[in-house]
């Protein structure tokens, strides 16, 4: 065979091959495209209550700017954010850390330590809704026992905020000192070793050695778990559909609101399109901290 | 004269002509005339729908249809319709709604089926449109156009307990001055029972707190404004609030009707003002079977004035099977099934199941049936369908309802700037209507 028919017949194959493979990938861009398209859309819409659909240009985004509530809601968005990631940042290295060093603990304790993510928030809601009931639940009960003062938890606005921040901390936790736990076995001992001849204290060993070189293993860990705070809402929904008042009124408990229970899709599509902006931003800005902290 | 000879020679025969022509439809009336279709039916998984379907294989049985339901919670279940509805999609046939909540909008928005000629003509023998309460009917109507047909007949009502007001010398309540005397004084003579209860999450609150303003005289809108700032609408945001803030659980603002029942059911609340429709769960257990007493709301200035609502059955407008959808929807409301669903606790929207003897012997059977039929009895007949602002926007209405309460009931406002903060968020929303 010439040169010129074998590369007939390489390009014919490749022009097959696409030719098959062309309906999936259509089909997979497609669905990824059309939700995403169909929001922008549907941002550039107004509904009156009533459902009747009308074009609107940039006025809902104009309309956002000025919504005392969107300010509010993204202010208590970043609120829960910055606290929530703080704390399972904090007790997720501290549990993997545990995890790592007691290496004789069994199985089943290990499974119990990581079992909460594996819980559907719904039901993390619901159990928590119940234990925080100021008049029923068993926390009241407990801090009563120990001689201190009860707490209204998820029915006051001081401490509505904390309270949601706990909860999602109990079952996430587990979940970033799960990849941190994966990132502290791939440490080289080599440098351990060498620290120890130099006669380095535990503290600074982890402030020096452990803590800098597991950096990106942490990043990473903050950048799936903004995404989820970020679009903070199942435990939000079930156990205070953003009370009392609008203390724990989210931008994505806002946004389902006044989409599904007021109707204004257009609204609700332009200020849930404002969220995915910020996750982005967040996401990218987590990216660049992680390109600066590799090693 | 000429008016009475009109009406003898020609009205009287026109109108025994129709009915004749009725009585020779329903005499006609085949229940198997869909056989072989299928009817979805979008369910709100609560008791209603649920003791509706406990027969829904009778259904598939007299019609030779098959009933597919798609049953979510409350909001769940108006979500997958706002999506189905805006799509124009005919996935959905038949659908559960609250005409005191969404009517005006559902109506406005042209997703609701007309009823009004289906259920003049294409009715079977037994079933008795008439027969079915005429106040659920006409809240059910829109622009002339009936809308659903009603499912049950609910609305808050009044449960304390005899044994605790025995013991501090009290007498059922027969005002809201009543009720916060009672309050007070089981607050010194029972401390371990929160004296009252009643719904304190913002979304639920416009529910429990229609009847006290109706009661005290208030109303929601004054001559097309909003009139929570008027005396009688700031004296309900006050009583109502002061109730749940002297009297009320810690964190009743995230208490709606399961909390409400939990501490009712558990015997830690004195009195709780919560749905007729809680009594079977309130009742579970019979803790508190011979120690409650049932009412109706404790009049105000204005005498009782219940708030009274139902489920509908709703017809899509996109569905392409309006006829077999309307033969479930009036199975469903049929005399029959509402007096099986009546055996399960669930009230009938018809008085003349209500008068049923088997139905009669299960109320009968323990005093607090009695007292809560005789409740029902007066919410049939005085009640009112006004449960927020009587506009097409009505949910959010509900918002602000519900924000004003919570903001007095954890003081972050005085009656005036709640009051005032919710009139001009409500008065923007009546402008749209």
């Amino acid at each position: 065979m010439s040169d010129t028919a074998a590369t007939l017949t390489q390009d014919r194959q490749k022009l097959e091959m696409a030719a098959l493979s062309a309906p999936a990938v259509i089909f997979t861009i497609a669905m990824i495209a059309f939700p995403v398209v169909y929001t922008i859309w549907l941002g550039f819409q107004t509904f009156s209550s009533t459902g009747k659909q009308t074009f609107a240009g940039l006025a809902n985004y104009t309309k956002l700017m000025s919504d005392v509530e969107f300010w509010h809601g993204l202010w208590i968005t970043i609120a829960l954010f910055v606290l929530s990631l703080v704390l399972q940042l904090v007790f997720g290295v501290w549990l993997a850390l545990v995890l790592f060093h007691a290496k004789r603990l069994p199985g089943i304790v290990r499974s119990l330590f990581i079992s909460p993510f594996m819980m559907p928030p719904v039901v993390a809601g619901m159990m928590w809704l119940v234990i925080l009931d100021p008049s029923l639940g068993a926390a009241n009960y407990i801090l009563q026992s120990l001689g201190l003062p009860p707490s209204d938890w998820l029915a006051s606005p001081t401490w509505v905020i904390p309270t949601v921040a706990l909860i999602d901390s109990w079952q996430w936790t587990p979940y970033v000192a799960l990849i941190v736990l994966g990132g502290l076995q791939s440490l080289p001992p080599s440098v351990y070793e060498a620290a120890q001849i130099d006669g380095a204290s535990a503290f600074k060993t982890f402030q020096r050695i452990t803590l800098p070189l597991l950096l990106p293993t942490i990043v990473t860990a903050a950048i799936l778990r903004s995404v989820d705070l970020l679009r903070f809402f199942d435990i939000i929904y079930i156990t205070t559909q953003g009370g009392p008042g609008n203390a724990s009124n989210t931008l994505n408990i806002y946004g389902f609101r006044v989409g599904f229970e007021f109707f204004n899709i257009g609204y609700a599509s332009a200020l849930m399109l404002t969220l995915t902006a910020i996750v982005f931003g967040a996401v990218l800005a987590f990216n660049r901290l992680r390109g600066a902290v590799a090693w | 004269m000429k008016a009475r000879m009109l009406a003898t020679r020609v009205a009287l025969p026109v109108l025994a002509i129709a009915a004749v022509s009725a009585q020779a439809r329903a005499a006609e009336f085949d229940w198997m005339k869909f056989k072989g279709k299928t009817v979805t039916f979008l369910a709100n998984n609560n008791p209603v729908s649920q003791a509706l379907l406990t027969y829904k294989a009778d259904f598939e049985k007299l019609t030779g249809m098959t009933l597919k339901v798609d049953g979510y919670q409350e909001q769940q279940m108006r979500q997958r319709l706002v999506t189905v509805m805006n799509a124009n999609s005919d996935e959905v046939d038949v659908f559960m709604t609250l005409p005191s909540r969404e009517g005006e909008q559902f109506a406005a928005a042209g997703w609701y089926g007309d009823l009004t000629a289906m259920a003049k003509n294409e009715v079977a023998k037994d079933y008795d449109p008439a027969g079915l309460s005429q106040a659920l009917l006409k809240a059910a109507t829109f622009g002339g156009k009936l809308t659903s047909m009603p499912m049950n007949i609910e609305g808050p009502i009044f449960y304390y307990r005899t044994d605790i007001f025995k013991k501090c010398g009290l007498e059922a309540p027969k005002t809201i001055k009543d009720v916060e005397a009672a309050a007070e004084k089981i607050k010194t003579c029972d401390s371990t029972v929160t004296p009252f209860v009643s719904r304190g999450l913002k979304p639920a609150i416009a529910y429990t707190f229609s009847n006290m303003l109706h009661n005290i005289g208030g109303t929601y809108i004054a001559s097309g404004k909003s009139s929570l700032c008027s005396a009688k609408g700031k004296e309900a945001l006050d009583t109502y609030s002061r109730l749940l803030r002297d009297f009320g659980p810690p964190g009743v603002v995230n208490y709606s009707f399961q909390q409400i029942s939990a501490l009712y059911r558990g015997g830690r609340a004195a009195m709780a003002f919560e749905s007729s429709n809680e009594l079977r769960t309130v009742m579970e257990g019979g803790a508190r079977l011979k120690d409650t007493g049932l009412l109706p709301f404790p009049a105000g200035e204005a005498g009782q004035v219940p708030t009274t609502i139902g489920w509908g059955m709703a017809v899509s407008s996109h569905s392409k099977q309006p006829d077999a959808a309307w033969y479930f929807v009036q199975w469903a409301t049929s005399p029959e099934v509402q007096k099986k669903m009546a055996l399960q606790g669930i009230a009938p929207p018809r008085p003349s199941v209500a008068k049923d003897p088997e139905y009669r012997k299960w109320i009968d059977e323990e005093p607090v049936r009695k007292e809560w039929q005789a409740a029902l009895d007066v919410l049939a007949t005085k009640g009112s369908s006004e449960v927020g602002y009587p506009i097409v926007a009505n949910p959010q209405s509900r918002e602000f309802i519900g924000q004003a309460v919570q903001d007095l009931i954890l003081k972050q406002k005085t009656v005036d700037q709640a009051c005032a903060d919710a009139d001009k968020a409500l008065d923007a929303l009546i402008a749209l209507n």
